[in-house]
């Protein structure tokens, strides 16, 4: 696991240290970040001392012994990019899961752009998602989840047409200009299976931003990567982040959590243990669990 | 005893006939059929729990009993049973449907279930509607996937349409019985049969493989 971090590491290009550099130089000042020629800005972004989202006490348990979340809660503001790290099964996934309606909750609520959109009916235990909120809110899986049936370009169109009535050929249009900009035009008519790994989650995340999120939420998109592929997608997450997009990013990769993150969120058991700067929660940790963790992580 | 192959070629607008019934059935049932099964497959993984049962049992029961049993209980006892003749051609069309409706829709269902989870997830989160995801994403893949083992139920058929000589249709089976026993030439006459069963399934079967091949290539299904 470690040897495989450190060949990545190793392999990472130039182009991915300079787009994390120009990141970086603007790291501190995340509400300069939001406003400094922001591609991304959201209408929430201008609500002034409001959350982009509020995460209320959530409560999931899969059986009475199997409790994921135990009352976590969280704040994520405008134009920031979240990490969360922690151990497997500290429920990381299973929150960015909740958050996009994949997962029923026991109680507590997530609230997007002062919106509430996601809640807990505890009466008839069952969870309330308000759609037209959270089809503000895109995601980019683990393992691959394109369609093998159709073309990179109809991965792409498929929801604008299908969901917001789109035309074809505006989507299609829409479509070919992010698989330029991606680096993938010359794949737009391949299908799925003849891409390589980092080329499908490249598409996935392309196909997401199809439908013009406010925020985007990535549940270790590189962890099922080959090594030599991870570079590739991080750069193109990078891309974003210098757009602005808010994003919520749970990941295994410290040195990209380390890059990437204009916060870091410590989450096990179930809870928010702790949360910082990359440089308080990576150089200078709080907590005893989040100080185990991290030397797990490094010192192995 | 001395073979002669070219008697049997005498016969040949006779076995051209029988050949004409055994593939018109075989087309037939091949259709409906799985245009049942189809729909079968929907009812056996319906959240509707009668209609489950109901698909359950009958799936199970044709699988489960002897075609030969089927097609004479549709000949003999139906017609009882409805107090109306039918003809054989009914009788054979019917039981043949029937079992590859049962056959084809374990085909269907067994592709549905082959679709990722994951798959379903991305489609939640890209907002599509139920029906949306079933349209476009779960039905096109179950139906292309289902393509390899349906054309392998169809050869089965192809080749299980012999029994229907049991009931007195004239496909090539029953001709080439009839052709035979008349000439006592049983070696030259069914031996010919055979081959002429094998020329038209070979081919199918060859297809089957071709197609698999080249849906792996492409789609990775």
């Amino acid at each position: 696991m470690l040897r495989a971090a450190a060949f990545a590491r190793h392999l990472r290009s130039k182009e991915v240290v300079t787009t994390m550099n120009k990141i970086m130089s603007n790291k501190t000042a995340t509400q300069e970040f939001a406003t400094a020629g922001s591609q991304y800005k959201t209408a929430a972004a201008g609500v002034s001392g409001q959350p982009l989202v509020r995460i209320s006490n959530l409560h999931k348990s899969y059986s009475p012994t199997v409790q994921v979340l135990k009352g976590l809660n969280l704040d994520m503001a405008a134009g920031e990019r979240l990490v969360v790290i922690g151990p497997s099964g500290g429920g990381k996934s299973t929150l960015l899961r909740v958050m996009m309606g994949l997962e029923e909750v026991n109680s507590g609520s997530v609230n997007f752009a002062g919106q509430e959109y996601i809640c807990a009916d505890e009466s008839k235990q069952k969870t309330k998602i308000n759609l037209d909120v959270r089809k503000q809110i895109g995601m980019v899986f683990q393992h691959y989840t394109l369609f093998p049936h159709l073309t990179i370009l109809q991965n792409l169109t498929l929801a604008p047409r299908k969901v917001r009535g789109e035309s074809n050929a505006s989507a299609e249009e829409r479509g070919m200009a992010l698989l330029t900009r991606f680096g993938l035009g010359a794949k737009a008519n391949a299908y799925p299976n003849q891409l390589s790994g980092g080329q499908k989650q490249r598409v996935a995340i392309a196909r997401a931003l199809m439908l013009d999120p406010k925020l985007m939420l990535f549940d270790e998109v590189t962890s099922a990567l080959d090594p030599e592929l991870v570079a590739e997608v991080e750069q193109v997450i990078m891309q974003l982040a210098e757009q602005g997009m808010p994003m919520m990013i749970v990941t295994h990769d410290m040195w990209f959590a380390k890059n990437i993150a204009s916060r870091v969120v410590f989450c096990a058991g179930g809870v928010v243990v702790e949360e910082g700067t990359p440089d308080e929660i990576f150089n200078a940790p709080k907590h005893e669990r989040t100080r185990e963790f991290l030397n797990r992580v490094f010192h192995i | 005893m001395t073979y002669d192959f070219s008697i049997v070629l005498g016969y040949w607008q006779a076995l051209l006939q029988g050949l004409g019934l055994t593939l018109k059935l075989t087309l037939l049932c091949a259709a409906a059929g799985s245009a049942l099964g189809f729909f079968v497959s929907l009812a056996r993984v319906s959240s509707i729990k009668p209609l489950r049962w109901i698909s359950t049992l009958y799936v199970e029961f044709f699988r489960g009993t002897p075609v030969l049993i089927q097609l004479f209980w549709f000949f003999f006892c139906l017609p009882i049973a409805i107090g109306t003749d039918i003809s054989n051609f009914v009788a054979a069309t019917l039981s043949l449907t029937l079992y590859t409706g049962a056959i084809t829709s374990e085909t269907f269902r067994a592709s549905l279930k082959s679709i990722r989870k994951e798959e379903i997830d991305a489609c939640i989160a890209l907002g599509l509607s139920r029906i949306s995801q079933v349209l476009y994403v779960i039905l096109p893949q179950a139906i292309l996937r289902a393509i390899p083992t349906l054309l392998s139920n169809f050869v089965s058929l192809f080749k299980e349409s012999a029994l229907v000589s049991a009931v007195g249709m004239a496909d090539l089976m029953f001709v080439g019985q009839n052709i035979s026993s008349n000439i006592a030439r049983p070696v030259e006459v069914l031996t010919m049969v055979a081959l002429i069963y094998f020329v038209v399934a070979f081919p199918l079967t060859r297809a089957v493989t071709v197609v698999e091949r080249k849906m792996l290539a492409k789609l990775a299904i």
